[in-house]
């Protein structure tokens, strides 16, 4: 203990860490009246970080090249130590994310965390659901299934659907006419730099946003619902008389991840192939398509809605200006009222968005 | 700004959505000459179109013109003997025919009390296995009526009831190698290891001695055993992987309890 504290004394006589400590932990306070629902930062950090161990973790023996890439994974499911528990990790752990995100995103919303000043704080969140669902379109045809193969032939066929560049740009996102060895090396480069470091540049923004901004108070409770901001200057939303970060919220987002980690793991120990339907396992084969191909089950409200019209591009199109609408929610709804049950109108339009979404995915699922 | 922010926002859900999913695609291909001309002939040369649907042939992509040769994408030259038209074999050229591409179940045949009998009176491959409605190698083919067509059913039934455990344990073990492969587990080693000894079952349906036949098909059944024992242990890995699983899961809501009371402390 005595030579941990020296490290420390020597550490802090060099750098100041134990104020950087103070101020980030003890005295980083936060609302009275925060809730669990804000853990689900905490608890999609985590769940990132494991995806980033578990992908580093799957390179080492997976060779991304379209004679080798089934093999590859196979070794790893059957051949590597643990190298089962490695894959189903970043495969459950992709769809358990997608989860906690939109659970995430849910919670903002209905909280009305995206207001003003918090507009930039919902923009790069949005980005970020956007780059977690490329990073999970270009994950799924690394196995070089049956599934991944089909899958993405069918994905990238969808900008065919755009006037006069649609053509030219199937070719480009496939490397070729045909989805193909050059487009799997494309989707991996993608995969495991280009996106990730996206992703990590647009967390580091997020976050970055929130110390600038300062933590929302939650509409619910003794606290008033309205924004502290109440000029256009900038101005720190803090909570004096608040709760510490450590170890109060710290603990609550222990909590957080310890419970994510549960259902996770009762995921992929009891039923580890919810996420895979038979056509994952069997190899990439050009000459014969599979019966019916179904996207991930977050892309089947997209994808039932493309079946709905007869026409692909204004199906796309729809799609397009209700993304675009919601990314740019906060610019819409500048009302200052917080609270859900004092947005009626709102409210209707939010619970009928998630309904029809769930409607459609259900739908999807089943068609 | 804002119509740059608006533009941007746009530019970016446009990519997105390029990625989205369509509808799957109908698995239809073009259908080769002879099927086409066929089908719309009188039913004495449309019927084989209709008997080959239900064919093991039809069920593996195998076509008229496997067997029949010719030119199955040239309509007008499609029967001549120059493409390699082969067309109907007689009865004593049947087993040479098929024995093409099955040479092994040929030299089994040949080498029975069956094909022994051929250009006498004997069955050919057709006999049993029909012609065109090609049915696939199995137990079911030796029944009563249609071996009864030329001799007794005795000694056949005694070939079969030897060869239906080793036969019903050659199907349930394929079902759990199936099961074991639509969960990503290497089975390949153990699908070449059944085939082969499928295939070396299957070379007993020609032999109609039944001592050869019972000391054959023990044979099966004890290599038969040894897969079924490498599925058991695949079976006691995945129970041990849910046992560590459920001490996991305890593990993680033991910390979320204790997370959880030591924040009441905390309050």
């Amino acid at each position: 203990m005595r030579v941990l504290n020296k490290i420390v004394d020597w550490i802090d006589q060099r750098i100041g860490a134990r104020e950087i400590l103070k101020k980030e932990l003890t005295g980083y306070l936060l609302p009275r009246n925060i809730n669990a629902w804000y853990s689900l930062g905490s608890i999609l950090l985590f769940a990132f970080a494991l995806q980033v161990l578990s992908g580093i973790l799957l390179l080492i023996y997976y060779v991304p090249d379209a004679d080798k890439a089934f093999k590859s994974v196979s070794y790893i499911m059957n051949e590597v130590p643990y190298g089962w528990l490695i894959r189903m990790c970043h495969a459950v752990g992709s769809n358990m994310m997608v989860l906690a995100l939109l659970l995430h995103m849910l919670s903002v919303l209905f909280m009305g965390s995206y207001k003003r000043p918090r507009e930039l704080n919902w923009l790069t969140g949005f980005i970020l659901f956007s780059m977690i669902q490329g990073i999970s379109l270009t994950g799924y045809l690394l196995p070089w299934s049956q599934l991944s193969f089909w899958a993405t032939t069918v994905a990238t066929n969808s900008a065919n659907a755009i006037p006069v560049v649609g053509p030219y740009l199937v070719e480009f996102l496939r490397g070729g006419v045909l989805v193909g060895p050059p487009t799997l090396g494309r989707f991996f480069a993608l995969h495991v730099a280009v996106i990730p470091a996206g992703i990590a540049a647009l967390i580091g923004a997020h976050l970055f946003l929130l110390k600038r901004t300062g933590v929302s108070t939650p509409p619910f409770g003794k606290k008033n619902t309205e924004s502290q901001l109440q000029s256009d200057v900038y101005h720190h939303e803090d909570h004096p008389g608040g709760i510490p970060f450590f170890p109060d919220f710290a603990l609550e987002d222990l909590r957080g991840i310890a419970i994510y980690m549960a259902c996770f793991l009762a995921v992929l120990f009891f039923d580890p192939y919810l996420f895979f339907p038979k056509d994952a396992f069997i190899p990439a084969n050009a000459f014969v398509t599979p019966a019916h191909i179904k996207p991930e089950w977050y892309f089947l409200a997209n994808y039932q809605t493309l079946k709905i019209f007869p026409n692909e591009l204004i199906g796309l199109s729809l799609q397009g200006a209700a993304m675009t609408f919601l990314a740019l929610l906060p610019f819409v709804d500048r009302g200052r009222e917080r609270h859900p049950l004092k947005r009626p109108l709102f409210m209707a339009c939010s619970v009928g968005g998630l309904l029809l979404w769930i409607g459609l995915s259900i739908w999807g699922h089943f068609s | 700004m804002a119509k740059l922010l608006n533009l941007s926002a746009f530019m970016l859900v446009t990519l997105i959505f390029m990625f989205q999913p369509q509808p799957g695609y109908s698995q239809e291909q073009p259908e080769i000459v002879c099927i086409q001309c066929h089908s719309g002939m009188p039913e004495k040369y449309s019927q084989p179109v209709k008997l080959w649907r239900g064919s093991i042939h039809a069920e593996n992509g195998i076509a008229c013109n496997a067997c029949h040769g010719g030119d199955p994408k040239d309509a007008a030259n499609a029967m001549s003997r120059e493409r390699g038209f082969l067309g109907v074999p007689k009865d004593p050229d049947i087993p040479a025919f098929c024995g093409r591409c099955h040479v092994g179940v040929m030299k089994d045949y040949l080498a029975s009390a069956h094909g022994r009998a051929l250009g006498k009176g004997g069955p050919t491959c057709v006999t049993c296995h029909g012609n065109h409605q090609v049915l696939k190698a199995s137990l079911e083919l030796i029944n009563e009526k249609s071996c009864s067509r030329c001799h007794s059913y005795d000694r056949a039934r005694s070939i079969r009831d030897a060869m239906q455990e080793t036969e019903t344990m050659i199907v349930a073990t394929e079902a759990r190698i199936i099961d074991f492969k639509k969960v990503g587990s290497d089975t390949e080693k153990l699908e070449k290891e059944l085939f082969a000894l499928r295939n070396h079952f299957h070379s007993l349906f020609h032999n109609v001695n039944v001592e050869t036949v019972k000391k054959e098909s023990s044979q099966i059944q004890t290599e038969l055993k040894k897969i079924q024992s490498v599925l058991a242990t695949w079976d006691q890995t995945n129970q041990k992987r849910k046992i560590a699983g459920a001490i996991a899961i305890s593990v993680m809501l033991l910390i979320a309890l204790f997370a959880h009371l030591l924040r009441k402390t905390f309050e």
